[in-house]
């Protein structure tokens, strides 16, 4: 019976879903003709993703690491965090060698992707995640009490918090120079030429934060949902 | 792009199916995570168009695919990680309460 | 380009049936992970690099380390 009710309702719904993809319109799209025929301009950064994630859009930015904090807060109490559990599993010697082996390549990557996001796809979450994953492989393979001892947690919450604070500095740096919050060539800031590594003004150091803030916090995640009563 | 359409159609059928129907907690997230796939998959294909590329403007690009929603994609991917490891961790506590992952039985539970 | 595009989206649709059907809890979770691996080709063809990037790190790496955590603190579970 509440399997016939359900089949029923899904393809109510795909039928409704179907319709409306088929005869969405075609709507203008001006908003996104002037962002690709004047971003560089604006901006100074050549990928036009990290251009409105950070600063066309610099505000949503601010809003989904608050997100992110809040997810990592609300882990951080629901979990106890009195005792610590060993992972279950043993590795070999193999295992152990190959990830210690491959995590200086991983931190070269994260570092990389962060730096370049406004020449190159990637950017402040994508080489915040692989900044977080070195600390997930250590703790899988290693344990959390060895992981622990590498990268404290009072460490990782003050990276986060250092990191949440000055996304906010940076953009009050904009209100400093007589422009908006988040302001970047708005306020006056130096471009530079685009396509070199030291231009668009402040995107690379907005990028740098988001980075750890996301490195941190999704680290803390990981740490808290491996914590066991 | 109409079979992008339906298939997308088809993933959110899948996942609306799995919620209403399945009675364990984890696979009821992983029918949450498949209509969130398909909800990204919908934005990346609004913005294609036929011979764009992509929207890195080094040098020598004429047609560029739509930016915007693919930046409304990206933000979507990194809150929903979030969302599930928030989910992940409510799973814990509740089977750390009642021992079972099947909503039938805990809902007995409560009386 | 479009029979990539094509076969990826068919085995997408298949591997999301397969890992809603399955019993076995650690099956569905690996196909999840197979399911974001194939729709990272699927953004790389249809011309959104950041996009795969992210999909290929968060979605195939951090949330399958995630369910997998979770379903080892939950033993005795079928």
């Amino acid at each position: 019976m509440r399997k016939l009710i359900s089949s029923i309702t899904v393809f109510l719904l795909g039928g409704i879903l179907l319709t409306t993809f088929f005869t969405m319109p075609e709507g203008a799209k001006e908003l996104s003709d002037y962002y690709i025929s004047s971003g560089v301009v604006d901006t100074g950064a050549i990928n036009l993703i990290t251009a409105i994630l950070f600063d066309y859009r610099g505000f949503d930015t601010l809003g989904e690491a608050t997100v992110i904090f809040a997810a990592a807060c609300t882990l951080a109490f629901l979990v106890p965090k009195q005792k610590v559990h060993m992972l279950s599993a043993r590795f070999s010697v193999i295992v152990q060698q190959s990830i210690s082996f491959i995590l200086p390549f991983l931190f070269v990557i994260g570092m990389y992707l962060i730096f370049y996001g406004h020449l190159s796809p990637g950017g402040g979450f994508t080489g915040g995640v692989v900044l977080a994953s070195i600390v997930i492989l250590t703790t899988i393979t290693f344990g959390i009490s060895y992981s622990d001892r590498q990268v404290r947690p009072r460490v990782k919450s003050l990276l986060e918090s250092f990191g949440a604070i000055g996304f906010v500095i940076f953009g009050l740096f904009g209100i400093f120079a007589g422009g908006a919050f988040l302001a970047n060539g708005q306020a006056g800031f130096d471009l530079g030429i685009p396509g070199e590594l030291t231009s668009s003004g402040l995107i690379p150091y907005i990028n740098f934060m988001t980075g750890l803030k996301v490195a941190a916090g999704l680290s803390i995640m990981f740490t808290s949902l491996i914590k066991e009563e | 792009m109409n079979s992008i359409y339906a298939v997308v159609g088809i993933l959110i059928c899948i996942g609306f199916y799995t919620i209403l129907t399945k009675t364990n907690l984890i696979k009821m997230v992983i029918g949450i995570n498949i209509i969130e796939s398909a909800v990204i998959l919908l934005l990346v294909a609004l913005s294609y168009k036929p011979g764009g590329s992509a929207p890195i403007l080094d040098k020598g690009y004429e047609l560029v695919v739509d930016p915007i929603p693919q930046a409304l994609a990206l933000t979507a991917i990194v809150i929903g990680a979030s969302t599930t490891a928030m989910m992940l961790a409510l799973i814990i506590k509740i089977f750390s309460k009642h021992h079972t992952l099947d909503v039938r039985e805990i809902r007995n539970l409560r009386g | 380009m479009g029979i990539i595009l094509h076969v990826l989206l068919v085995f997408s649709v298949l591997i999301a049936i397969f890992a809603v059907s399955t019993k076995n809890l650690l099956n569905s979770v690996i196909a999840m992970s197979v399911f974001s691996a194939s729709f990272v080709i699927i953004f790389i063809v249809l011309q959104a690099p950041d996009v795969a990037l992210v999909e290929a790190v968060v979605a195939t790496g951090i949330t399958t380390g995630f369910f997998v955590i979770t379903l080892n603190k939950l033993e005795g579970v079928k």
